[in-house]
């Protein structure tokens, strides 16, 4: 084998900035685990299905095992780790935490940024558009009751911030 | 046996572990990294059976980074047989890798240890194998005729187990029966899926021979002595640690990559981690059975079943190391909740050159309540009798508990009428008739099914005597710890740290209770860790097992503890140890509460001023338990057992619409009513039924791992292997009773199972009933809308 096509990738990652040669075949999801220690970022399939490894890339939803890290290069990116701010949590995992709308947790970081993203774009689904959008992200533990309760609290939370 | 109400059980607190994970902290396998670890890949077999000719793995040991490869007959060289839990009739030697032939798509060929795990791909690429391509035994009746290709030549046939069981005059019931039905239903291969997939990281120390496996394999007690054996170590060699589990489910079990894994880090001196790709876990990991099932059942002139005859066959794939599971388990479930005395259960279980076999959530029970309550259906079509009312006449009446079972199973609690009605009431049947026959007009296809199910949990051990002949082991078991430390804080270790069922947090409740400190202050371990944590061979996650065997080890353990704290407590206050009791984090006088020692006054005793302990008292404040279920039994000369211990109990129902021009079914409603006795923790509780209930849904209409007529697995991704999402599980109107169990401390009973077993019968049962007019009967799991499309043409005359 040849040695390996090296790119150059900068980014943003929950408001730290990183510079970093990769391999060009290095996916996003790998070059945030393994390079900079983003662990929340939960591989399940590798192919694009699960949606556990989510993240929020220039402000929309993308899976970042199915990008190559050099296609990131400068992007913002933010993980389940950059959700939270000065220690307190975001809305959507507050009320995660309140509906118990997770079990094993290995779909929590995904299913959390697609309803953070959901809740950016609509600020007051339906139950039916909720599942809509978190169709993408599969979990296998909860049957998703739960989820879209918490998602429809977390959208009233967001809504009271904002008024108040 | 009773231990009473606390402040902390019962209560509807939020599971601890959820903080960890909604903050993208979870202790999962892969956030694990061993400094100097390499990473491995494995090369599987592309054919479903096939000689294997010649390995040649010279290429890809030159490829800089790959530190070792392993070919099966190496480790054929370096390891000894992996040791079936279930003794085969004539023992058949197979390792961690083929070495003489392949019997399915998948199984492991070679593996490769490498920098990185694309380093260990490029390798696989490089290996040369050359296979000599046999036929494949893939249907599992096929594989039985003679003249079948064979997978194990030395057993002579691919059929692994038979045996008959008898229960009662069957024969003679079903003579004198007013009716006797038959009917033949199957059940597809498929599976959890835990969202995280299998993983373990290896560090051999050769200059020790000590082996230590951070594992998320959901049963270490069962695991390290297969390991031990393969690898040529003792117990006391090997440390076994696990830390959150992403999912089990059943799924998450595997002996053979831990031996491999361990292998690769003996070979190249350094810590080496395998983690499957969802390709690898969909066509290897394991797969619950398919199988086949003939049920006759008779059926006095009133509508009284009083015979019951099953023929089964459980299709293991290539399952050498736990078959006949599926097959065993169903004798727990077979008369469901039901009073029927005579039974026969007439068991194949048979090899065929598809993934191995083995748990999922339920495992052999969903098929068996899925004929059952099928036949339920057909029987009341027959007598032209109502369908509840059919059931309602056959059910176990409250006053019979505890009931055993023709099988020797003991139903220990439950009111199935009650279940039934409160279902029926919150389904709300009575208004569905109505709405059903105006959809009907409308030209709207709509059903109501229901399922009513037990719910057996806690496996005990002697059960496999009966496939066995032979005692490995008996009884159920776990073990836990209890310890308050030197300044007075609690820590629980368990032999079970679950895998997203919220235990560490029914740990820290039970404890709470039980030594009389606020729940917040007790710490559970998130880690099982065989040199800390008390275990044996019963210790992991299975079998819905916590109820029935960690709350006592844990209350045993817990208890322990209390006595001592007690002691000592009446020893420094000077008081009678009667007068005293321990709330509030302290030892006190119940008469007077200001006299007291706090926990960090009776743990600076017990560590620290060991001279101010009574003369013969050991220092410390450690209880250990391991707990043992009094219930569990031997199997009787008439062959009766308790295979599992303790029966949960639920009923579903579902409405659904069928579009008949697509055969597409959607669910309207779905509505569930479980009864696991006294419920530690509500919120808990739900989340299991729901997501077992999911589990059922995908079961029933989408999940299928879908062989060709060669053997090739044609689902090896979530594109090809459909996994409900949100947009297919609906909303859940759900329910509960409470049926204490009187033979577990505080009367609890399994819960995460109930939902997988009844939701495939309840769904079918609804399809059956939308499309009654057209005589359309579905005997085929999944229901996809090929399967129910082809059903209507079928009963429409078309094809």
């Amino acid at each position: 084998m040849n040695t390996p096509e090296l790119v150059s990738v900068s980014v943003e990652v929950n408001g730290a900035c990183f510079d970093a040669t990769v391999e060009a075949r290095k996916t996003l999801a790998d070059f945030l685990r393994e390079d900079l220690g983003f662990t929340g970022v939960n591989l399940g399939c590798e192919h694009g299905v699960c949606g556990a490894c989510s993240v929020l890339l220039d402000g929309a939803v993308v899976r970042s095992c199915i990008m190559f890290a050099g296609q990131a290069d400068g992007a913002k990116i933010v993980t389940i780790e950059g959700l939270a701010r000065g220690g307190k949590l975001h809305p959507v995992q507050r009320a995660f935490l309140d509906h118990h709308a997770l079990q094993c947790g290995f779909c929590t970081p995904g299913m959390v940024l697609a309803a953070v993203d959901l809740l950016r774009r609509n600020a007051n689904p339906t139950a039916g558009e909720i599942r809509e959008a978190l169709a993408g992200n599969l979990c296998m533990c909860t049957g998703y009751v739960n989820i879209v309760r918490a998602v429809k609290a977390a959208a009233q939370i967001l809504q009271a911030e904002r008024a108040g | 046996m009773s231990g009473g109400s606390g402040q902390w059980k019962g209560r509807a607190l939020r599971p601890r572990e959820d903080e960890r994970f909604v903050t993208g902290r979870g202790l999962y396998l892969a956030n694990l990294n061993l400094p100097r670890s390499l990473h491995a890949a494995i090369l599987r077999s592309v054919h479903p059976h096939a000689r294997i000719i010649s390995v040649d793995a010279s290429e890809a040991l030159k490829l800089p980074g790959v530190a070792c490869v392993l070919t099966g007959e190496q480790a054929k060289a370096i390891s000894r047989p992996l040791r079936s839990l279930i003794p085969l009739p004539v023992e058949v030697p197979h390792y961690c890798l083929a070495h003489d032939k392949v019997r399915y798509v998948g199984e492991p060929v070679a593996a490769v240890a490498a920098t990185s795990r694309y380093i260990a791909e490029d390798a696989l690429e490089k290996i040369r194998v050359e296979y000599e391509p046999l036929p494949a035994a893939v249907d599992p009746e096929k594989s039985m005729a003679p003249g079948a290709p064979i997978l194990y030549e030395s057993l002579g046939s691919n059929v692994l187990w038979h045996d008959c069981f008898d229960y009662g005059e069957v024969d003679r019931v079903f003579a004198q029966a007013a009716h006797v039905l038959t009917e033949r239903f199957f059940i597809q291969r498929y599976s959890s899926t835990p969202l995280e997939t299998f993983g373990c990281i290896a560090n051999y120390d050769d200059a020790r021979s000590y082996l230590t496996l951070w594992t998320n394999d959901q049963r270490p007690g069962q695991a390290m002595p297969i390991i031990a054996h393969s690898l040529g170590l003792s117990a006391a060699q090997i440390r076994f640690i696990t830390a959150d589990i992403g999912g089990g489910f059943g799924n998450k079990r595997k002996p053979p990559y831990l031996v491999l894994t361990a292998l690769l880090s003996k070979l190249s001196g350094r810590p080496v981690q395998f983690i499957e790709d969802r390709r690898e876990n969909l066509m290897a990991l394991v797969h619950a059975c398919n199988g086949v099932m003939d049920v006759s059942v008779a059926v006095a002139e009133d509508g009284t079943l009083v015979g019951l005859k099953v023929r089964d066959i459980a299709d293991e794939g290539a399952n050498l190391l736990n078959p006949t599971v599926h097959s065993l388990l169903k004798l727990g479930n077979i008369t469901n909740c039901y009073g029927i005395r005579a039974v026969r259960f007439d068991g194949y279980s048979v090899v065929t050159n598809k993934c191995p076999s083995g748990a999922n959530r339920g495992i052999g029970k969903p098929f068996m309540c899925f004929a059952l309550e099928r036949m339920m259906d057909s029987v009341a079509r027959r007598l032209g009798r109502d369908r509840i009312e059919l059931r309602e006449k056959n059910l176990l009446p409250p006053e019979s508990m505890p009931y055993t079972t023709p099988t020797g199973a003991l139903i220990d609690s439950g009111n199935f009428p009650a279940t039934l009605k409160k279902l029926l009431e919150i389904a709300d049947y009575r208004s569905f008739k109505e709405e059903q026959k105006r959809a009907r007009a409308e030209g709207r296809w709509l059903g109501f099914g229901l399922a009513i199910a037990v719910e057996p949990s806690t496996s005990n051990q002697s059960a496999y005597i009966l496939t066995t002949k032979r005692r490995a082991a008996s009884g159920a078991g776990e073990a836990a710890m209890v310890r308050v430390e030197s300044d007075g804080s609690v820590q629980v270790v368990l032999g079970d740290v679950g895998s997203g069922q919220g235990h560490q947090t029914a740990a820290a409740q039970i404890v709470a209770d039980e030594l009389g400190v606020p729940f917040d202050e007790v710490q559970v371990s998130p880690y099982f860790d065989s040199l800390v944590s008390p275990w044996m061979y019963t210790t992991g996650n299975y079998s819905n097992k916590f109820a029935g065997t960690d709350v006592g080890a844990i209350q045993g353990a817990a208890r322990k503890v209390k006595e001592k704290l007690l002691d000592l407590g009446a020893h420094l206050l000077g008081v009678p140890r009667e007068t005293l009791e321990l709330a509030d984090g302290a030892v006190r006088s119940r008469s007077d509460p200001q006299r007291r020692k706090t926990l960090a006054e009776l743990a600076h005793v017990a560590y620290r001023d060991l001279l101010a302990l009574p003369a013969a008292m050991e220092p410390g404040l450690e209880g250990r338990y391991y707990y043992r279920p009094a219930l569990a039994d031997l199997p009787d000369d008439e062959r009766r057992v308790r295979n599992q211990l303790f029966v949960s109990n639920a009923a579903h129902a579902a409405i659904v619409e069928v579009d008949v021009e697509t055969g597409k079914v959607s669910i309207l409603k779905y509505a569930i009513v479980h009864d696991c006795g006294t419920v530690l923790n509500p919120l808990i509780v739900e989340g299991l039924v729901h997501g077992a209930t999911a589990h059922g849904i995908g079961a029933a209409l989408y999940e299928e791992f879908a062989y060709d007529e060669q053997g090739q697995l044609l689902t090896t991704t979530f594109v090809d292997y459909l996994k409900p999402s949100a947009m297919e599980i609906p909303d859940f109107k759900n329910d509960h009773l409470e049926s204490p169990s009187p033979f577990t401390p505080f009367g609890m009973k399994g819960v995460g199972e109930g939902g997988a077993i009844p939701a495939p019968a309840a769904i079918a049962n609804a399809v059956d009933d939308a499309l009654a007019p057209l005589g359309v009967r579905l005997t085929h799991l999944p229901l996809t809308p090929e399967r129910v499309w082809k059903a209507i043409q079928s009963a429409q005359g078309k094809t």
